[in-house]
């Protein structure tokens, strides 16, 4: 060990002058972002590969654009379960077998769906790149859905429907989906039980069969690779794979929310009360996206921003309020968010209307505007700091369909919005007068506060059904 | 199909100033970023009776300013630099820590060193930080299902005090908190001599120690901090409980063992044996209970990783009518299956396998890396572990994982905590338990507090994903 000369200690709390400002950066450091290589098979599958050698790790990321958007009306979830039991069996190995392979490998194997888009995930140590690679295609090509997984699974999944209605996080996030996006599919944010009662093994072959075509699928490789031996490996196990027309259902435009109505699902007892104040947003390609990621910087997308400094750092009515720019692929909404004590629920609501008016009415100060690009532009590289980061952008990319050059333009583009940018998607996007209220408390303690926020008010109970007003009083 | 493998070693300098603060460098430059952690040899298990939640609610004071640093400042001086911080307690310290642009290195120091040394601890910023901590405790503990009854095992399994409450604390107990207290906290484990700062990253390591000795080698020594005392007589303190909670949809059990300290043979057998136990959809209890008997929905472990006494646990939700007892049986016969026959040769290999990725996936994020360079700093003075401890868990034998179990898990010295829902107007006519459910012996326990953060779950580290934006 060394021991570091140390200075001469003058009287010891005096503060010396360096302390008094903060200090100047270093000089600036560069950022190489890796070069990533394309080609499409000829049955229409895209690879994407990026070379990352510092480490052996291999992540595969194998994604199709279609979600849980793309769920039968009539059958809501339809993508969840199956992307659940996609590993609970093949044509030639059974649920343990799968586990156990993958996890005696060290590796990892999971399938999730999003409301755009479905993703296989799998990562490992790279020299156990084929056997994992062999797996994934397993699962995408030869799941057989046994009757006895199928059963289990939705056994198991009316279980978690009833758990998950005692998250009040949860029922927040029912209430605004329907809400704000009424007809649309992604007013369904979880399976129902009707859903599960009726689902049948047919059902999940031929969702998958009609989804899962190579031709709508881009597969992902970030990490310690040889380039010609992963193309090899995956033209020989995904070739065969047929395409197929892709279905391209017609979604219900979300309804507009013409005044402000709160939505309050009444929890007794509850210790907080959820606030989620919502108005529709942007698709994720929008112009608008740069300009409106911007003002939620500045607004609540993180602990320096105005509604976390309000409402947690001067009033101390919460553990965090958040802004959330929640921009999918076929629409959209922007979002304020906290979990407060009941007490101050309504003093909670004023500040975050004052908020919103203020980001709408006010310019937002050079300091404020250069601040947001300071952190946009800093975190951006410990995003992409691991191969999970990268490739998760990556995903983005593919399945938004956002240019090849996002990654290197990205820093550019936050850096070209204006203060009247930012001014002019507040005035378009937050609009307080018109935003959907949806409050999840103890609707005893809380209605005489939200009443001079809201002339209507709609109650729930915590099984999303809607209550008579007058039960209430 | 093991294959031979060698992890990349990781390059780690140790070096401390006169006051006695630690240092652990890892230079790096793959990412032109910097994390820098400080890491305070202070958690719950320095509390008394009393006094409970002090160590986290002063980790939300070291937010609130310092001479040279405006109150609340600290977010917006990261944040505006383009960095992500925070800070987080548990039973055995309390961390603070940053990741920022690689230029931005001397701000981190700048603002780490100006709270070491001087700190406003004031009333108005005591009130303000007590009520933000309430909120966390409604919103993490209060307000959820099953949480505050989890917190139970820790006072059932321990019966010294020091161990048995943990970090969140009571609401009394941060009410009766005085600026005077406060203070005195400071002063006694906010000092140069009780912490470590670790740096991994794209830096410089001349340049980071001109840096590191410039902001920190005048901040005063302290006298050396009372001493703790975490020694547990043997046996848990209370085997069987219930515990009514009115946000509890359905019935759920927890189990609960003491085990040896981290690092000690037997935790290392433990630490895989619960791997083989619970962790993933190929563990014997998985298999055996979601899958085998399917009279399980989710049954999920974890090894609560301490200097001192250590806890194992494993909470189950069972299905309907299904018993506890059956369910239980169950699961004691696999621990005895675990004791007598021990891991399977395939099993053997999945740790190996499991270990390795575990410490090549950690090696990727510089925060992670800074935060167990730390740790092992602090707690072992060994940050070369970092490197060397994945052998010691190589090393452990399948007759080792199993005398371990036989001596520490197949036995009648464990808890057993029932969670039954509460009759309230949230749930209508709660079903009653399964298996054998009791009513509380006493009033509802005063609030136990979990540690800050989930106790580490998987014997095998997994990458940390890095909390970003939320103290």
């Amino acid at each position: 060990m060394i021991f570091l000369p140390t200075s001469p200690i003058n009287e010891m709390m005096q503060t010396e002058t360096f302390r008094r400002e903060m200090p100047p950066p270093l000089g600036p450091r560069p950022l190489n972002l890796p070069e990533s290589f394309e080609t499409t098979l000829a049955n229409g599958l895209t690879l994407v590969l990026i070379e990352d050698k510092r480490l052996p790790l291999i992540n595969f990321r194998l994604a199709f654009r279609s979600g849980d958007a793309n769920d039968p009306a009539d059958l809501p979830g339809l993508s969840d379960m199956m992307s659940h039991l996609l590993t609970e069996g093949t044509a030639t190995r059974t649920s343990l077998q799968i586990a156990e392979e993958i996890e005696r490998l060290g590796a990892t194997l999971s399938v999730g769906s999003s409301s755009d888009f479905t993703t296989i995930a799998a990562s490992g140590l790279s020299v156990y790149a084929n056997e994992i690679l062999e797996l994934v295609a397993d699962v995408t090509l030869h799941a057989t859905f046994p009757q006895n997984e199928v059963d289990l699974a939705r056994e198991n999944t009316q279980q978690m429907l009833i758990q998950q209605r005692a998250q009040p996080t949860f029922l927040a996030s029912e209430r605004m989906a329907r809400v704000m996006f009424g007809a649309h599919p992604y007013s369904r944010i979880s399976p129902t039980s009707e859903m599960l009662d009726a689902l049948t093994r047919d059902n999940l072959l031929s969702f998958r069969d009609a989804v899962f075509l190579p031709n709508n699928a881009v597969m992902m490789v970030v990490g310690h690779f040889e380039h010609d031996s992963i193309t090899a490996g995956v033209e020989q196990l995904f070739s065969g794979w047929q395409p197929a027309e892709i279905s391209k259902p017609a979604f219900a435009s979300p309804p507009d929310l013409k005044s402000r109505i709160a939505y309050v699902i009444d929890r007794p007892g509850s210790a907080q009360s959820n606030i989620v104040i919502a108005n529709h947003g942007i698709t994720r390609t929008s112009p608008d996206y740069f300009p409106l990621l911007l003002m939620h910087t500045i607004l609540g997308a993180n602990a320096s921003s105005r509604l976390f400094m309000n409402l947690r750092e001067e009033k101390g009515y919460t553990y965090g309020a958040y802004s959330n720019l929640d921009a999918r692929r076929l629409t959209g909404t922007f979002r304020a968010t906290a979990e407060v004590r009941t007490a101050v629920t309504g003093a909670s609501l004023r500040e975050f209307f004052y908020e919103l008016q203020r980001i709408r009415d006010e310019a937002v100060s050079n300091e404020e505007i250069t601040n947001a690009k300071s952190y946009l532009t800093g975190v951006f590289p410990i995003r992409i700091e691991t191969q999970d980061g990268l490739i998760d952008q990556l995903v983005s990319i593919k399945m938004f369909d956002l240019p090849d050059d996002f990654l290197k333009t990205y820093r550019d583009q936050i850096n070209a919005v204006t203060t009247e940018d930012i001014q002019r998607v507040a005035q378009t996007y937050v609009q307080p007068d018109r935003a959907a209220l949806v409050i999840v408390g103890d609707a005893a303690e809380i209605t005489d506060q939200v009443k001079p926020y809201s002339e209507t008010i709609e109650f729930y109970d915590t099984d999303g059904k809607q209550k008579a007003a007058g039960s209430m009083q | 199909m093991q294959k031979t493998f060698q992890v990349p070693h990781t390059p780690i300098k140790q070096f401390s100033l006169d006051n006695g603060l630690r240092i652990v460098l890892n230079e790096d430059h793959s990412v032109p970023v910097v994390s820098v952690a400080v890491y305070y040899d202070v958690g719950s298990r320095n509390e008394r009776e009393g006094r409970t939640g002090f160590a986290h609610l002063f980790e939300h004071m070291m937010f609130q300013g310092s001479e040279n640093v405006p109150k609340a400042a600290h977010f917006q001086y990261i944040s505006n630099a383009g960095g992500t911080m925070n800070g987080t307690t548990s039973s055995e310290r309390t961390n603070y820590f940053e990741t920022l642009p690689a230029s931005q290195l001397p701000l981190a120091l700048w603002l780490e060193s100006d709270r070491m040394r001087s700190l406003a601890v004031t009333q108005e910023n005591l009130d303000n930080q007590r009520e933000a901590v309430k909120e966390e405790k409604r919103l993490r503990y209060d307000n959820q299902p099953y949480v505050n009854g989890f917190l139970r095992l820790f006072e059932m399994s321990f019966k010294n005090p020091a161990n048995s409450h943990s970090t969140i604390g009571s609401m009394e107990d941060l009410d009766a908190a005085t600026v005077e207290d406060i203070q005195e906290f400071f002063r006694i484990y906010y000092a140069p001599n009780n912490a470590v700062l670790a740096i991994a990253g794209d830096i410089d390591e001349t340049e980071a120690l001109s840096l590191i000795e410039k902001y920190f080698a005048t901040i005063p020594r302290q006298p050396e901090p009372p001493p703790v005392d975490v020694a547990e007589p043997p046996g848990v303190a209370v085997k069987q409980d219930a515990y009514l909670d009115k946000l509890a949809p359905v019935p759920a059990f927890a189990l609960g063992w003491k085990i040896p300290e981290r690092r000690s043979p037997e935790f290392y057998s433990l630490s895989l044996a619960s791997h083989l136990l619970f962790e993933g959809e190929s563990a014997r209890l998985y298999q055996k209970l979601v899958k085998g008997e399917e009279s399980v929905v989710q049954i999920q472990g974890g090894i609560d990783e301490r200097r001192g006494p250590s806890g194992l646990f494993i909470v189950v939700i069972p299905k309907p009518d299904r018993e506890g007892t059956r369910i239980r049986d169950t699961i004691f016969a696999e621990i005895r299956r675990l004791a007598t026959v021990g891991p399977s040769e395939e099993e053997m290999e999945k740790l190996r396998n499991n270990l390795f990725i575990a410490s090549v996936r950690s090696r990727q994020s510089s925060l992670y890396r800074a935060q167990q360079l730390a740790e092992f700093a602090l707690y072992d003075n060994e940050p070369e572990l970092f490197n060397t401890d994945l052998q010691t868990y190589l090393d452990v034998t399948a007759a080792q994982i199993r005398d371990s179990v036989a001596q520490y898990l197949e036995t009648d010295d464990r808890v057993l905590l029932d969670i039954v829902p509460a009759p309230s107007e949230l749930a209508p006519a709660a079903p009653q338990g399964p298996g054998e459910p009791k009513q509380p012996t006493s009033p509802l326990p005063q609030i136990p507090a979990p540690p800050d953060e989930a106790p580490a779950g998987s014997p095998i580290p997994t990458a940390s994903r890095p909390a970003i934006e939320s103290n």
